[in-house]
This record gives structure tokens, C-alpha cells and sequence, in this order.
């Protein structure tokens, strides 16, 4: 399994930019409902003790992706890019919801990311025609060739 | 006009009440939809996390779909307008991940070119021609208090969703939703902390618990402006609340509940179309009295 | 001295060389990057040399003295100085050199600091070879330096202040008490500026308009002031010591008899927001802007009052005024004034912050700006002094300051506005003052309390019990039946998630560049900072000085600060002004153009490019001729004659030619020729190397006074000789120091792309860059991306161009 390189996907000197000003922990959803470490002191621990600190923990994954962080950084920090790699790195290191990657092998085994019982019916209740299949062989081809395998198993 | 209609998942799955509602709509807007063999977008909240190439490359795949039929990409829901917007844009500027990805996509016979826009229906709808078909098209009004709730990823990062709109401080702040129902007789009403994430997305993912808590503190934010209906345009956000409130009335003694409309429901209702024709039949909380109460059903 | 001169233009001829290389360490500035003695051993074989000599600090009192007793023990007719960057000591080293007996036009200098050392600290041998290709460039230079006198003009006692605040009343008292004539140029109604509509003042807790009103009613009855309200500057002209300045002085449609007495106030039906106020309570449209106004004389605001267009709708001021003093009929002027000095003390702006949408300013009527608050504080605003929210008249039990808004920011600015922490820190001690029960919450990112007297204040807030939070909220929710504000955030400390309810919230803003500031830079040729605000000639020495000889910066127009250092800022460009007036005569460099009657035509082409109008005649006179009190020394009309009749004074086609020339004589294909405009371009270069921004060794940089005076002949002649590519730079359009002279460079640089079109060379290898002073960057910037373009041709390609351009040249000379 290889590792990722997060610097590939946010450029290293954009934590330099942050003074910890915490107006994106302040404005973050998650942080007031769950014991989220929030961007700032994500950020902070990037710098102060390794990103591969970071991807370890598994609180890295609460957060609701709303994006408010960044809209309130006042240095323009992209910082959900950062969350993503964090997070990519992450997933690599077998560090990832039980949840999610539920959901990623859903997705790569039917090519939509739910099911139901009686589609067929419910959509005739609307006046829908049945629902076309899902390109399922060519999801799948593409998967593999994008290495989906090395983080999750479908 | 005609688009390629994406409908993702959620919508054509769980709720395709909204689906029916919106062709409706559409269909009487003249705005021509085709439907292409499109897979799951995939998610920003999810795959984009996980494993970035597999979503650019899944998300390269739909927009190729369009590309081939050479229609703009039309979408319901404001996680399939994030990834599709924002992997368009990307793929249309970043030429070594263009390259990438195409090189995957070439077994299959597609090539990103980047010829075609992505945008979700609320945008449609906010076209100047197509307010004029509506205000011709609507026979009643709607007289209710309803709160319009955006959905994150319909309008942020700005950088992506709306590049062109930025005012210099950059917090893009959408109207459209307010504006267009207001065009059918509507009462938008303001609220506090009107661009708080529903907590679908954390729910999903991490914590049940700490997403409902979100979609708790929302709607006390609307209870307390007397709002009497909720206007969204994604289906997460939807479920968030809709399904929501029913598990939050298990815990608390909150017996008034708040109806969730899909935009389109809305404005099927203000063209003339019944309570079951736009699908509202099967939410969770119950509109129908309400309707009826103001003689729209 | 004519004699002097003449005797010197005979023992310096090119025959009698005797030149002195001087390559300064300038500690480890240069010496720790260039091997200077390698440089000097260099220098001493070069033609001409005979003394090259390196030492520690050339610039101290030994390195001039040793300048001074080698020109007169070797007898030294040329002097060559590399270190820093000749905008800093050449006049230093010019001194020296007159002070030996050498004319100071006879130094030259080699800029291997700035261009050289600071900017390649991490390539020894690279920086070394250059330096030595610098010295090349300077000794050949050097060799081709003729003496000059300059001529002196003679300077208006007379000054200007433009903008009334503390800043511009103090500067105008200064040179009024000096007993210079001053002209006050306010653009409001009355002088007082900013510290006139702030409550008390820190660190002291002084009541600021206590202090300032003593001084405002000085300058109105200041025999040597006059004070033009109303007034804004529309056109300047003329040159240090002599300027002519159009002031447009609004209409008053009051007399100067008024005794500001109110009556005609009371009458006025027509109601508008109080400026003065922060729009916290309103004014009538006619009015007098604040109780300390000076000059105490009521105004009619045309925008407001009904009778717009000349026609008297309401007159109700004029039946209630006794004496008579309302005159609708009054016009604007023009005045057209002369000054010798101009002090610049337009102030600031303050933030808004409505754009920052999560903290509801604008939409919750609680949440309200420090300015609004010192208004609201203040025992003459419109609270009468009592401390109550917008919202419901009550006191606030709660209240709550927010750090930084709108300052250290992208989304706003960038820069720490200096003065908000000890504002919000005197403000909380305000409140509890009065109301000791207050309680008081201070949201902040860093406090910085770096003045005199700043630490002891922050101190006295927190022992009264103000509370510091570290971390600023992220957004604010209004509580609908209260209106009270609930701050969400995180305190950084304690690493936990809040949320305060508060009665009210106080926005910290910062200060920023008026609007409008861009109109003064260009009316004054002045260059801004990158954060917008006007720039100083030199950050440490020259802090209030201008680029613009004679024009001086004073307050905040300058960079952000508070009242003390605005005053003292005043009274040291007062002092500067003073100089140049107890003087009474400047010296202009002699740069200036020179026709020679022989060869010119008298066809008129260098007379239309003349941004001075400062070449005259005509066909029947059979040539033309410089006025040279009027010309400035850009140098634009030189590449503009055909019979090559003008050359530039100090700065003429052989003395860059052989710079050129020299620059090439090793390696041209790899070579980088950099032509910089001395006011922008240079000094952004110069700032590049401050910087420490490092960028590729292969550049050349060639200093003109103007882009204007970049001669395509050069470019052709860069090109012959197989340079790898050339850049032409200067100020931004518009912002040009010789009146837009830089539209020639663009339309002659333009023309020679065509011409490189035409035969096929890499347009490319020629590039036009606007670069200012304060653009460090981008001049690193434009050097690499030119170094990378480079590093994509061959030699081989390069010699093949030169090839082609010489054979068109020779084509266009068989041409009859």
C-alpha cells in the first residue's frame, strides 16, 4: 500500500499563513455537537506535530464537510483541501468509519450509493418508469484502475 | 433548453416524489430533459474523502455522459452539484489530472473535453426567461411562512460553486431560492443561522447523535421566526429533516411538526398540481391539512 | 566653478583615465555572499583602474576618508563605489568625491547588494562573477562620466497641507510658527479629522477633543494659516521648491459673518445622517459639522438642501438668519495657488465590515463599530455620553469586543492596523469607569501593546476585571425576542467551543487607504505600499519623505498609527518642508535633455513626446532647444530623434551603450538585460533584494531615470550582440513619475515586437513588465519566468536571430 502525499493535493506553506485566529472552529457545526478537533488545532498539529499525527486520530472524520471553515478563514487558507488529504491519508492507514466504508463498497459493487425494496413500485406510485441499471462493469473497471482497492475492499 | 437530467441516488431511490414533481414542472416550463446511463456522482461527503481519484474519475465519467449528448448537466441535489461543478472545473483546469483521468475513461470510450456547464435546477429556474414562464404558469398563490435552507454544498467553497459571484470579502451568501419563491405568492422568511449545515453529512458518516443535534438546533432557529413550511433542494438535507423530526419527537415533547418541501413540490403546487401528483403524499411530515387550510391541495 | 569645471572636462578625457574602484563588505551583507577581494583584484585589471581597493563598510567615516586621500594621492578623476544600491548613499559617496575636489557627477556605482548579494545569499560563485560583471559595467560607465554643474532654482516660501486632520494641524502650525505662510486644505467643513470624533485617547485616557479643539482654534486664528475648507486639490504642476496647485474651494452658501449661532439650523426642514456622528443621529442640511467646528461657521450641504440647480424652493435658513449671512448664490472657485512644500496628511478610512455576513453587522442593531462607539461614549454624541444599544435605549450589562475585524486579513486587509488593541483596551476601561459592573469580554487573536505606557493599561484592564478570550468568534446569532447577540467561537486556550450571550457586541475595526487616495498619488506622482497606504522615500531614513522631491507624508496616510506618532510624523515632515523653505533655493540634478543644434532637423518629433512641454522651436529657427528649467530628466525624447540631435544628460547613449556593451561581453546568450526605471522598477528590484527574494544570477539591470529613455536602439543593439532576452520596466501606466511618459515605452516596445515578428524571433525574448516600487515580488517573479523561457532556447537559435536582424539592417541602410 503506498502512502499519500498530502502536500501533492495542499501546498505545504498555506499553514504557515494561519495565526490561529479560530474564527473556522468557531463557525465549525461539528465542533459544537462532537468532539471534533476542529481545523484549527488540525492545522496547528499539521505544524506542530506531523500531519502523521494527525491522520491517526480518529476524530479527524467529524465534520459535517459544509465548507464554512474555509468561506471564514480570513487568510484564504483552502482548508478542506487539507481535510480531504488528511483524510485520503487517512483512509489509506485503515483509519475510516465503519459507515463510510460501508458506503464506498456499496457504491463500487452497484455503482449508487443506496438501495431500497420495491423500487419498481414505489416509482409507479409517482408515475415513474422504472429506474434504468446501473452501468455496474464499467464502475467497477474504473475503480480498479483508480486503486480504489488499496483503501477499501470491493 | 434542454439538459441531460442527473438525478444521483437519493432522489430517483428514496424520494421520487421529487423526481415527479420537478419533471412536471419542467415539462410545462418547456425545459427539455434526457436521461443518460449516469452513475453515483459520487459524494463529496463520502467518496471525495476517502479516495480523491476514484471520485474525480467517477465524476469525470458523468460529466463525459453529458459531454457525448452535448448537453449541460442538470442536477437535484446539492452534493451532486458539488462534485460535478467542482471536478468539471478542476478537470477543465488541471491539465495533468485531465490527462489522468482520461486515460482511465478511454477503455470505456469517453474523453473529458470540458464542454459543458453543470448546474443544479434551482439555477435553472432563476433564469429571466424562465421567472416569466413561471409568473404565466402559476394559478395560486402560496400564502405561507416558508424558510428556504440552501444545503452547504449547493453554494460553498464559492471558489467553485459560484466563481463569478464573489464580493471582495468572498462569503457568497445564495437569494435565489428566496426570491423565486416569492414569485409564487411565498412569504421567505429569514432565520438565524439560516446556512448551518442540516447534520446529514455527520450523521452519515461519524454520529447519528451529533447530526440530529445540528437538525435540532436548526429548527428551533425556524421555530422561533413561526415558519410554517421548510423549502430545500437537496435530498440529504430533506431527510435530515423530514425523517428528523419524526426520530427528535421520540425524545422531546414536541408535538408540531414542520413540513419539508422539495423546491419543485412548491412550485408544482403554485402551477396548479395536486398534494399527490408533486409526491408529497409520502413525506413523513404531513403537509396535506396545511395545504388544505389555505385551499391548496 | 564654471572654471573648475572646464579644467576638469580637460584633465578627465578619455585619455587620461585614472579611475578608483571601491568594493564595500558591507559586513557580511555582501561579503558573506561575494568574494570581494576576488572583485577588487578583478576591478584592478580593468582599463582605466589604478586603485581598487575593498573594505569593510565604505560608507563609514574611514571608507570615505580612504575615497578622499586616493583621489588626491593618486589623483583620481573617476570613482567607482559597489555596494548597496545608489538610491541609498549615492549622495553620500557624491559628497565625498566634491568634498576631494572631484565632481560629484564623476562617481558611479555598482549596486551588488541589493541586485546582487541579497538576492542570489545562497550562490557564492554565481554572485561573485556578477558582481565582478558589475563592476565591468560601472568602470566602463565611469570612463564615459563627464562633470556637471547643477543648476540651482530658487524655492516658494510658501507651504501646503493637504487633509486637516491632527496630523495636517500639527504639520501647519509647525511651519506657521516657523513663519512660513501655509495653505490648510480641508476637504470637510470644519479641521479636527478623526481624533476630533474619538471620545478619549490612550494610553493616557486624555479627552481627545479637550487637546485637539486648543490647536484646531490656533490654526483659525494663525496669522500665517489659511484655512481652505471645502477644498479638494484638482491639479498640481511644477516641481520641488515650485509648485502650482488648482484648488477647488466649494461653495459654503454661508458668509463669513455667520456667528454660528443656529438659528437658520433650527429652520431647516430637511434631515439627513450625521457624518460626524458615525450616522448614529441626524444633522439638517444645514448645518455646522461638530460643536468644535473650526472655522465655527454654519454650511448648506447642495446634495441635501432643496434648492439643487440654482433654484430657491425653500428659504426658510434665510429668513431665520439676522445677519443675512446665507447666500445661495455663492459658486465654487478655482483658486491657483504656489507652494515651495506640500505635507500630505489626507488620514484614513475606516473598515466596514458589512461584507463579513456571519457577525450581522448592519443586520443586528447591536452589534456596532469602535467608531460608533467612541460617538456613542462620548458626552457630546448623540447619547449625550450614556452608553446604550441601538436596539431598545438600555445599558448593556454584557458587552462584548471582537479583535481584528477587517485587519490582518485577505478577505479585508492584510495589515495589523496598530492602533485597534489599545482602543478596545482604553474603551473597556471607559465603561468601567462609569459602569464598574459591566461586564466586559475582549475576543482576540494576539493583543499587541507595544508603546510607551501600553503593557501598564493592559495590565489596569485586567485587573478591573475585563475578560480576555483567545479566539475571535466565527459567527454571531441574534436572539429574536432580546435582540441579545450570542457569540459563537472557540477559545484557543483552553481548546473549548463557546458560546456567550451578550447585550452587545463591539466590532474592533481597522483603519485603511482613503477610497480616493489613488487620485492624490497621481496628482503628486506618489507611490503607494503594497496595503495601499502613500509610501516613504525610505523606510528607516527617509520616513517622511516622498519620492516626489519636496512632497512630505504626515499621520496615517502613511501606514496605520496612532495620534502621538501621527504628531510626531507631523512636526518631522514639518521640519523637512522647513528646511527646503529656510533654504530658499534647491539644487535640480543635472540630468536634463540637450539638443545639438547642428545635427537637429527641426522636425518637431522629440517636442510632441515631451510630457513637459519643455523643448521649443520651430522650422524658421532651424532647430529646437530644451528649456532646462522646465525639462525633469526622463530622458523620452532622446530615442524619439531619428539624426540622433538629443542625448540625456548623465545618463547618455554611450555611457549605456557601453553598459550594454559590457553586460555582454561573456556569455550574452545566457544573459538577462533588465532596463529599470529609477522611481519604480529599480526600487521595486532594490526591494526585491531587502526582501531577500531570490531569483536567477544571469540579469543585468540597467537604471534610466524613466522607461521613456529606453531607446529601442539599445534593444536592437542587446540583440545583435546575442543577448538571451531583454526586459524593459517600469512604473504602472499611470503611475509613471514623468506624466505617463511611460505610454511611449509601451508604443515603442509594441513596435519592436512587430519588427521581431517579422523576422521570426521569439517575441518572448523581449518583455515589457510594469513593476513598482514595492513590488519585490513580482520583479523576482517576471526574472525567473524570463530565466525559464530562456533556459527553452539554444545558443544556436539565438546567434541564428542576431544573424537575421543584422541582415535586415543591412537591407534597410542599401535602402536609398
Amino acid at each position: 500500500m503506498t502512502t499519500l502525499r498530502i502536500w501533492k493535493f495542499f501546498s505545504r506553506e498555506d499553514l504557515y499563513e494561519c495565526y490561529q485566529c479560530a474564527r473556522c472552529t468557531g463557525s465549525c457545526p461539528a465542533m459544537e455537537v462532537a468532539p471534533a478537533i476542529g481545523p484549527r488545532e488540525t492545522i496547528l498539529r499539521c505544524l506542530n506535530l506531523g500531519h502523521q499525527q494527525v491522520v491517526e486520530d480518529e476524530r479527524l472524520w467529524l465534520c459535517c464537510t459544509c465548507h464554512v471553515c474555509e468561506d471564514r478563514c480570513p487568510q484564504k487558507i483552502p482548508i478542506t483541501d487539507l481535510l480531504v488529504a488528511l483524510r485520503n491519508s487517512a483512509a489509506r492507514r485503515g483509519n475510516i468509519p465503519d459507515r463510510l466504508s460501508m458506503a464506498i463498497e456499496l457504491l463500487a459493487k452497484t455503482g449508487r450509493s443506496m438501495i431500497v425494496h420495491q423500487l419498481d413500485e414505489m416509482r409507479a406510485h409517482h408515475g415513474l418508469a422504472p429506474l434504468g441499471p446501473a452501468p455496474v462493469e464499467e464502475i467497477r473497471d474504473i475503480l480498479e484502475k483508480t486503486k480504489l482497492d488499496e483503501v477499501v475492499e470491493f | 433548453m434542454e439538459y441531460a437530467l442527473y438525478l444521483g441516488c437519493a432522489i430517483p431511490i428514496k424520494y421520487p416524489g421529487f423526481e415527479a414533481a420537478t419533471r412536471l414542472v419542467c415539462e410545462r416550463l418547456g425545459i427539455g430533459l434526457v436521461d443518460l446511463p449516469f452513475s453515483c456522482c459520487p459524494p463529496p461527503s463520502s467518496m471525495k474523502l476517502v479516495h480523491y481519484d476514484s471520485w474525480l474519475a467517477l465524476a469525470a465519467r458523468n460529466l463525459c455522459l453529458a459531454e457525448e449528448a452535448g448537453l449541460d448537466l442538470l442536477t437535484l441535489c446539492s452534493g451532486c452539484v458539488n462534485t460535478l461543478k467542482e471536478a468539471n472545473a478542476i478537470l477543465k483546469r488541471n491539465d495533468s489530472r485531465r490527462r489522468k483521468v482520461n486515460r482511465i475513461l478511454e477503455d470505456h470510450n469517453h474523453h473529458f473535453n470540458g464542454t459543458i456547464e453543470v448546474t443544479h435546477i434551482l439555477d435553472v429556474l432563476y433564469q429571466d426567461s424562465v421567472v416569466e414562464k413561471i409568473i404565466k404558469e402559476s394559478v395560486r398563490e402560496i400564502p405561507l411562512r416558508v424558510a428556504s435552507h440552501y444545503g452547504c454544498h449547493y453554494f460553498r467553497p464559492p471558489k467553485y460553486m459560484y466563481p463569478t459571484e464573489l464580493s471582495p470579502a468572498e462569503s457568497y451568501v445564495p437569494v435565489q431560492m428566496d426570491h423565486l419563491l416569492s414569485l409564487v405568492g411565498v412569504e421567505p422568511t429569514e432565520y438565524s443561522r439560516k446556512f448551518l449545515c442540516c447534520g446529514y453529512p455527520l450523521g452519515s458518516n461519524m454520529d447519528q447523535e451529533a447530526g440530529y443535534e445540528l437538525t435540532r438546533q436548526k429548527l428551533s432557529y425556524l421555530r422561533e421566526r413561526h415558519v410554517q413550511a421548510l423549502s430545500v433542494i437537496c435530498p440529504s438535507c430533506f431527510e435530515q429533516f423530514d425523517m428528523g423530526q419524526v426520530i427528535l419527537a421520540r425524545r422531546s415533547k414536541e408535538k408540531h411538526k414542520l413540513p419539508v418541501f422539495y423546491l419543485t413540490q412548491l412550485i408544482g403546487l403554485a402551477m396548479g398540481m395536486s398534494h399527490k401528483e408533486v409526491g408529497l403524499d409520502v413525506h413523513r411530515v404531513k403537509s396535506k391539512k396545511l395545504l388544505e387550510g389555505r385551499n391548496i391541495a | 566653478m564654471k572654471d573648475d569645471i572646464n579644467k576638469q572636462r580637460k584633465d578627465t578625457g578619455p585619455g587620461s583615465l585614472r579611475i578608483g574602484v571601491y568594493v564595500c563588505h558591507c559586513g557580511k551583507n555582501i561579503g558573506g555572499t561575494v568574494r570581494c577581494e576576488e572583485v577588487a583584484e578583478h576591478a584592478e585589471g580593468l582599463p582605466g583602474v589604478v586603485v581598487a581597493k575593498d573594505s569593510l563598510y565604505t560608507c563609514s567615516e574611514p571608507g570615505q576618508e580612504q575615497i578622499k586621500s586616493d583621489i588626491r594621492e593618486h589623483n583620481l578623476n573617476r570613482v567607482v563605489v559597489a555596494s548597496c544600491t545608489p538610491r541609498l548613499h549615492e549622495p553620500t559617496f557624491r559628497a565625498a568625491c566634491q568634498s576631494a575636489g572631484l565632481n560629484p557627477y564623476l562617481l558611479e556605482m555598482a549596486n551588488i547588494r541589493e541586485h546582487c548579494s541579497w538576492v542570489h545569499l545562497h550562490e557564492k560563485d554565481a554572485a561573485t562573477e556578477k558582481a565582478k560583471e558589475l563592476v565591468e559595467m560601472a568602470v566602463g560607465r565611469a570612463a564615459r562620466l563627464t562633470p556637471q554643474i547643477e543648476l540651482t532654482v530658487p524655492v516658494t516660501r510658501k507651504a501646503m497641507v493637504i487633509g486637516g486632520g491632527v496630523a495636517g494641524i500639527q504639520a501647519a502650525l509647525d511651519m506657521a510658527d516657523a513663519g512660513y505662510k501655509v495653505y490648510l486644505v480641508e476637504r470637510s467643513g470644519s479641521i479636527g479629522g478623526r481624533m476630533a470624533q474619538i471620545d478619549k485617547t490612550f494610553p493616557t485616557m486624555d479627552c481627545s477633543i479637550c487637546i485637539l479643539a486648543p490647536k484646531m482654534s490656533e490654526v483659525g486664528r494663525h496669522p500665517n494659516i489659511e484655512l481652505l475648507t471645502l477644498s479638494e486639490i484638482q491639479e498640481v504642476s511644477g516641481h520641488i521648491g515650485n509648485f502650482r496647485v488648482k484648488v477647488l474651494k466649494r461653495a459654503r452658501y454661508v458668509t463669513d459673518e455667520c456667528t454660528s449661532c443656529g438659528d437658520c439650523i433650527e429652520a431647516c426642514p430637511q434631515l439627513t445622517p450625521d457624518e460626524f456622528e458615525a450616522g448614529l443621529s441626524i444633522r439638517r442640511a444645514i448645518y455646522i459639522p461638530f460643536a468644535q467646528a473650526v472655522p465655527s461657521k454654519v454650511l448648506i450641504d447642495m446634495d441635501k438642501c432643496l434648492n439643487t440647480q440654482g433654484i430657491v424652493a425653500c428659504d426658510r435658513c434665510f429668513q431665520a438668519c439676522e445677519h443675512k449671512c446665507i447666500d445661495f448664490a455663492d459658486r465654487d472657485k478655482v483658486l491657483d495657488l504656489e507652494v515651495g512644500t506640500i505635507v500630505v496628511s489626507t488620514g484614513v478610512d475606516v473598515y466596514d465590515p458589512t461584507p463579513l455576513t456571519e457577525l450581522g453587522y448592519g443586520k443586528f442593531p447591536n452589534v456596532i463599530t469602535t467608531l460608533e462607539f467612541e460617538r456613542l461614549i462620548n458626552a457630546g454624541g448623540p447619547s449625550g455620553g450614556e452608553l446604550i444599544r441601538p436596539s431598545d435605549r438600555k445599558r448593556p450589562r454584557k458587552v462584548a469586543f471582537l479583535q481584528c475585524i477587517g485587519s490582518r486579513s485577505k478577505r479585508s486587509n492584510p495589515y495589523c492596523s496598530n492602533v485597534c488593541c489599545m482602543n478596545t483596551i482604553k474603551d473597556s476601561l471607559l465603561i468601567k469607569e462609569h459602569w464598574p459592573e459591566t461586564e466586559i469580554f475582549v475576543f482576540y487573536i494576539d493583543i499587541r501593546a507595544f508603546g510607551k505606557g501600553f503593557e501598564d493599561l493592559f495590565m489596569r484592564a485586567r485587573r478591573e476585571g475585563v475578560t480576555f478570550i483567545r479566539g475571535v468568534p466565527g459567527e454571531i446569532i441574534e436572539d429574536i425576542d432580546t435582540d441579545n447577540l450570542t457569540l459563537l467561537g472557540e477559545n484557543t486556550l483552553l481548546g473549548t467551543h463557546y458560546r456567550y450571550s451578550m447585550d452587545m457586541v463591539i466590532l474592533s475595526v481597522g483603519i485603511r487607504p482613503r477610497e480616493d487616495s489613488h487620485v492624490l498619488q497621481r496628482l503628486l506622482n506618489l507611490s503607494t505600499d503594497t496595503d495601499g497606504f502613500y509610501m516613504e522615500a525610505h523606510p528607516k531614513l527617509r520616513p517622511v519623505d516622498t519620492t516626489t522631491g519636496g512632497v512630505f507624508l504626515a499621520g496615517a496616510a502613511e501606514g496605520a498609527k496612532d495620534i502621538k506618532d501621527s504628531v510626531t510624523q507631523a512636526s518631522a515632515a514639518a521640519s523637512r518642508a522647513n528646511i527646503l523653505m529656510s533654504r530658499g533655493e534647491v539644487t535640480i540634478p543635472a540630468i536634463t535633455a540637450k539638443i545639438d543644434p547642428d545635427k537637429c532637423t527641426a522636425c518637431g518629433v522629440c517636442a510632441a513626446v515631451c510630457p513637459y512641454h519643455a523643448i521649443e522651436g520651430d522650422k524658421e529657427l532651424g532647430h529646437y532647444r530644451v528649456i532646462e528649467a522646465a525639462c525633469q530628466g526622463c530622458g523620452t525624447c532622446v530615442p524619439e530623434c531619428r539624426f540622433g540631435a538629443i542625448d540625456q544628460t548623465h545618463f547618455t547613449e554611450e555611457q549605456i551603450v557601453s553598459q550594454i556593451d559590457l553586460a555582454l561581453s561573456h556569455e550574452p546568450q545566457n544573459k538577462i538585460i533588465a532596463f529599470a526605471c529609477n522611481w519604480c522598477s529599480y526600487a521595486g528590484a532594490d526591494f526585491a533584494g531587502v526582501s531577500r527574494i531570490q531569483y536567477p544570477a544571469n540579469v543585468r539591470i540597467i537604471r534610466t531615470m524613466c522607461s521613456g529613455r529606453v531607446s529601442p536602439k539599445w534593444i536592437e543593439r542587446a540583440f545583435l550582440k546575442e543577448v538571451g532576452a531583454v526586459l524593459v520596466s517600469g512604473c504602472h501606466p499611470a503611475d509613471c513619475h514623468y506624466n505617463n511618459a511611460n505610454r511611449q515605452t509601451a508604443r515603442r516596445v509594441e513596435r519592436f515586437w512587430r519588427r521581431m515578428e517579422k523576422l521570426a524571433i521569439n517575441k518572448e525574448r523581449l518583455r515589457l513588465a510594469w513593476v513598482s516600487a514595492a513590488e519585490g515580488a513580482q520583479f523576482a517573479h517576471v526574472i525567473k519566468e524570463m530565466e525559464e523561457g530562456l533556459r527553452k532556447l539554444s545558443p544556436e537559435k539565438i546567434r541564428r536571430d542576431a544573424e537575421r536582424l543584422k541582415e535586415s539592417l543591412k537591407k534597410k541602410s542599401n535602402q536609398p
